[in-house]
């Protein structure tokens, strides 16, 4: 029921919104940096092509800040190496197979921390800050200060593969060995959700290290053997999603920042960008044999892979128009000495790749990767000790409970309108029905002296009964004989 | 390539304040709406954490405290009445009582302060209308010896008259000794009379016969008059809508009429278990207060059918008089025992210097409970208040009568022919008639 009062409020709410929307598009005048990019002068007849360039004809051509951005690490002896960058780009956190585990802020290269866990490092990740990273050990997955102290031993995730951290809700995930997927809320430190992901496929082995988490809604996507991938929630057994991605085995999954693509790459040397809203394949391409063994998508939806020792990466990769089959190489870089690439992922608001390879670590120069401007209320490369604390605590307070992952995050804004339907349905019958009829259990009667007295008599009448029909059948057999 | 200078980004000095740089791309936002209902779970929780209405009380009274008025000039002053005939003029500021007058002989019943604020009236039991002066208060500036024993009174917020409730309402000049005019219908006597604050001319009383009859000043015959179901104890006149005014009735309702149309009420507003004995508008007109015979305050919005908030303590006993003081902050309540309770009329407000980010917080939180208000978990936690025992089961009772008095309704129409039971509005119930 409209009335006037309720039609103006809800007119001065829409000029309101509309009033917000369109002072936060007046507000990116304010944004003081731009993206990166190359621009290649005309040589001879042709256009020089970006690929041709390496990082350090780029290393040459930039300002020294920028130029110190591109470094080899080589560490030879402790495997090949898994990465991870803080969510605001400032540490970075190394984890070789043999045990090497290391943080340090590789802006200032200041370090943090580096030790050896003698055990074998499967996989390594920052919590929400930089002063709690997990390593995912061989038996047990530990939480480590960032002055190497160990703080937490989680015997709830044991040998676990990889590791995820969902930022907004203090999830860390992880899968196992055995197939499990397990959800643990850092901030309480309890377990949320532990499920088998054992895909039905006949497969005797389980237990996938294939794993990504979609940022935009907060669901985990797991690549299974037979080239199914699965999406899961912390509120399901089943998995929200499974579909068939590639023919053969799975080797990586990639989520873009908004949650819109999805790249993934199989064992048979394909490359298939996905459209997360409607799950179709929107381009193949055929790559190297083997497939990318490595993908990551950066903030400006560039997307890189690895394929051994070579690292390409690839921009507009998802609205590529044109129809060809060809892959729109941006970049390519390869690995000293033949290390295989085990590890990629892109600095958040920083042109930079890292790689983790076998050999160590290198970090490499990709002009328009990074959001040239962050917001400092969300992640801030330039944070002081206070910010830090005080963001902490804000972030704390709003943490969103692991009940609200859904795969459509617009459905908490819109109108219920099964509830409301559902509402009036009972309004109605309630004020329908003539009187409750309640469900009256027929219960046993305890018996009374009487009750008791009276059953004992009629027991003795039927034996009695019963004796006397008895004698009478006797005396008609005697008659008859 | 993307290159920031990092003296762009910190501060220079440590005087500085720190930038912060933004950025309003909802790409960098994700879980806009989880994170804001989260933000509004933490806010109502807060609220109900935060909720603590009670002040102070300020005892010093002898019997129980029969009237209240404020003062109309000073914020701080209020002056109450008790049944022992003694007035005593309080600053609520400072919570002491400045000044006790012995002022009666019996139940001081009314207390009204002069618009200019120089002098007030009050009426007793003895039948004594006495004029005391803001300086002196050893003794009153003028007596009037009345035949009857006024019930109430209050004075013009422009003129210098002011009407007196007995018997009859009676129209007063404050030179005179004798009324310059007075109104009789029908009422063996009325329990209040209040003046219009915006259209001064008009004044409104309940009378004892169930009815509420309108005067206006330069007529010498009453309006209108309209009987309702039940005798109604007090009303009082929104200060910023001059049609409309709110009253007490004993059937535990309010009734919130418009002058213009009394042939219904246009609100009720439904939430006492006992019969509502003052009522008390906010300086905004928005809101008001009232306060029963059941020991509770209840704060209600002025167009809502149901209360916003109750206030009640194990010591308060029968509510006798509540005002809202005029700065909109807080709500006084006088009880039968004596005493006089402050509570601030926000329960969950913070008192005292808010800085502005402290303010721009308290508005947030405001606008995000606001937002999410229907959503069940946080409406559920908005709602909830802890009930004294007697209100509680009362209060369940109560929904099974009416509950009962539905069903057999609704049973009379599906058994009878469709048409024969109509649907009768519940506020077209209250009013049995009006006469001009």
């Amino acid at each position: 029921m409209t009335t006037r009062r309720t039609k103006k409020l809800l007119y001065v709410k829409e000029r309101k919104a509309k009033f917000a929307a369109r002072q936060t598009t007046r507000a990116e005048i304010l944004h003081v940096e731009e993206e990166g990019y190359i621009t290649s002068d005309k040589v001879d007849e042709e256009e020089q092509r970006t690929v041709d360039l390496t990082q350090t004809d780029i290393k040459s051509s930039v300002d020294i800040f920028s130029a110190q951005k591109r470094f080899d690490l080589e560490l030879p002896l402790y495997g090949p190496y898994k990465i991870d960058y803080t969510r605001n780009g400032r540490h970075l956190l190394l984890g070789g197979r043999k045990g090497h585990v290391a943080a340090f802020d590789w802006q200032t290269k200041k370090l943090h921390c580096e030790m050896n866990v003698m055990e074998q490092v499967n996989d390594v990740k920052w919590l929400h800050i930089e002063t709690m990273y997990a390593v995912a050990q061989r038996q047990w997955t530990y939480i480590y200060d960032n002055q190497g102290v160990e703080v937490h031993c989680l015997k709830v995730l044991d040998r676990s593969l990889h590791l995820e951290f969902l930022p907004y809700h203090f999830l860390l995930a992880a899968t196992n060995e055995a197939g499990y997927l397990s959800y643990i809320d850092v901030s309480i430190g309890k377990k949320v959700a532990s499920y088998n992901t054992r895909v039905a496929n006949g497969n005797g082995k389980c237990g996938t290290s294939i794993m990504c988490q979609n940022p935009s809604n907060a669901l985990i996507g797991l690549g299974h053997a037979g080239g199914v991938l699965t999406f899961w929630s912390p509120n399901q057994r089943e998995p929200l999603v499974k579909m068939l991605a590639h023919k053969s085995t799975l080797r990586s999954i990639a989520i873009d920042r908004t949650g819109t693509y999805m790249a993934t790459s199989g064992v048979d040397a394909k490359l298939k960008i996905w459209d997360l809203r409607t799950y179709k394949c929107l381009h193949e391409y055929r790559t190297a044999s083997n497939g990318a063994s490595s993908l990551s998508f950066s903030q400006k939806n560039l997307l890189a892979a690895s394929y051994r020792d070579v690292v390409e990466i690839y921009n507009d990769i998802c609205d590529n128009e044109s129809a060809s089959n060809e892959l729109p190489r941006y970049l390519l870089h390869q690995c000293s000495n033949g290390a295989s690439a085990s590890s990629l992922a892109f600095c958040p608001y920083e042109d930079v790749l890292g790689v983790g390879h076998e050999r160590g670590f290198v970090s490499l120069l990709v002009p328009g990767a990074g959001e040239p401007n962050f917001d400092a209320l969300e992640a801030n490369p330039y944070q002081t000790k206070k910010q830090r604390k005080h963001a902490e605590v804000k972030q704390l307070l709003d943490k969103i409970q692991p009940d609200m992952i859904t795969l459509d995050n617009s459905v908490l804004s819109e109108i219920d309108r099964k509830g409301f339907i559902r509402k009036q349905e009972d309004k109605r019958n309630n004020f329908n029905f003539v009187k409750p009829k309640e469900l009256i259990i027929q219960s046993d009667k305890k018996k009374g002296k009487i009750g008791k007295r009276l059953a004992r008599k009629t027991q003795i009448r039927d034996t009695k009964l019963k004796e006397f029909l008895q004698q009478q059948q006797l005396k008609r057999k005697k008659n008859k004989n | 390539m993307l290159c920031r200078n990092p003296s762009d980004y910190v501060r220079e000095t440590k005087k500085d304040i720190v930038p912060v740089q933004r950025n309003y791309d909802p790409d960098l936002h994700p879980f806009e709406v989880a994170r804001e209902y989260t933000r509004a779970m933490n806010a109502v929780k807060m609220e109900r954490i935060f909720a603590r209405p009670f002040i102070c009380s300020l005892d010093g009274h002898r019997d129980s405290v029969q009237c209240l008025t404020k003062h109309s000039t000073e914020l701080s002053l209020l002056l109450s009445g008790s049944c022992d005939g003694e007035i005593k003029l309080w600053n609520v500021a400072q919570r002491t009582c400045q000044a006790t007058i012995p002022a009666h002989d019996g139940f001081v019943r009314g207390i009204c302060v002069i618009p200019d604020g120089t002098a007030f009236y009050s009426i007793g039991n003895d039948k004594l209308i006495k004029r005391w002066s803001m300086d002196n208060y050893d003794a009153p500036a003028m007596t009037i010896v009345g035949k009857h024993v006024f019930t109430s009174i209050d004075h013009h917020y422009k003129n210098s008259q002011y009407v007196t409730s007995g018997e009859n309402v009676s129209l007063w000049d404050e030179q005179r000794a004798q009324p310059l005019q007075s109104f009789k219908w029908g009422a063996d006597s009325h329990a209040k009379i209040k003046f219009n604050p915006i259209e001064t001319t008009v004044l409104a009383s309940c009378a004892a016969d169930r009815s509420i009859i309108l005067y206006d000043t330069r007529q010498s015959v009453p309006l209108r008059k309209i009987t309702l179901q039940m005798n109604s104890s007090s009303l009082a006149w929104n200060p910023l809508e001059a049609f409309v005014f709110t009253t007490a009735n004993e059937d535990f309702n309010l009734y919130s009429f418009d002058i213009r149309f009394l042939q219904r009420p246009f609100n009720i507003h439904k939430d006492h278990v006992a019969a509502v004995i003052d009522v008390d508008y906010s300086p905004t007109g928005k809101e008001f207060v009232s306060g029963s015979y059941d020991k509770t305050v209840r704060i209600f919005a002025a167009d809502k059918g149901h209360s916003r908030d109750i206030y009640h303590t194990k010591r308060m006993q029968h509510i006798s008089c509540v005002q809202w003081t005029a700065d909109n902050k807080y709500v006084i309540s006088g009880s039968d025992e004596m005493c006089l309770r402050l509570w601030k009329a926000k329960a969950s407000e913070k008192l005292g210097v808010i800085r502005d980010r402290e303010a721009e917080t308290l508005e947030y939180n405001d606008a995000l409970k606001e937002k999410f208000a229907h959503f069940p978990k946080i409406k559920r936690i908005a709602r909830q208040r802890n009930l004294p025992k007697h209100v509680y089961h009362a209060k369940r009772e109560h929904k099974t009568i009416q509950e009962s008095q539905k069903r057999h309704e609704a049973n009379a129409r599906a058994n009878s022919k469709p048409g024969s039971v109509p649907f009768v509005s519940e506020r077209s119930k209250v009013i049995l008639k009006e006469e001009e």
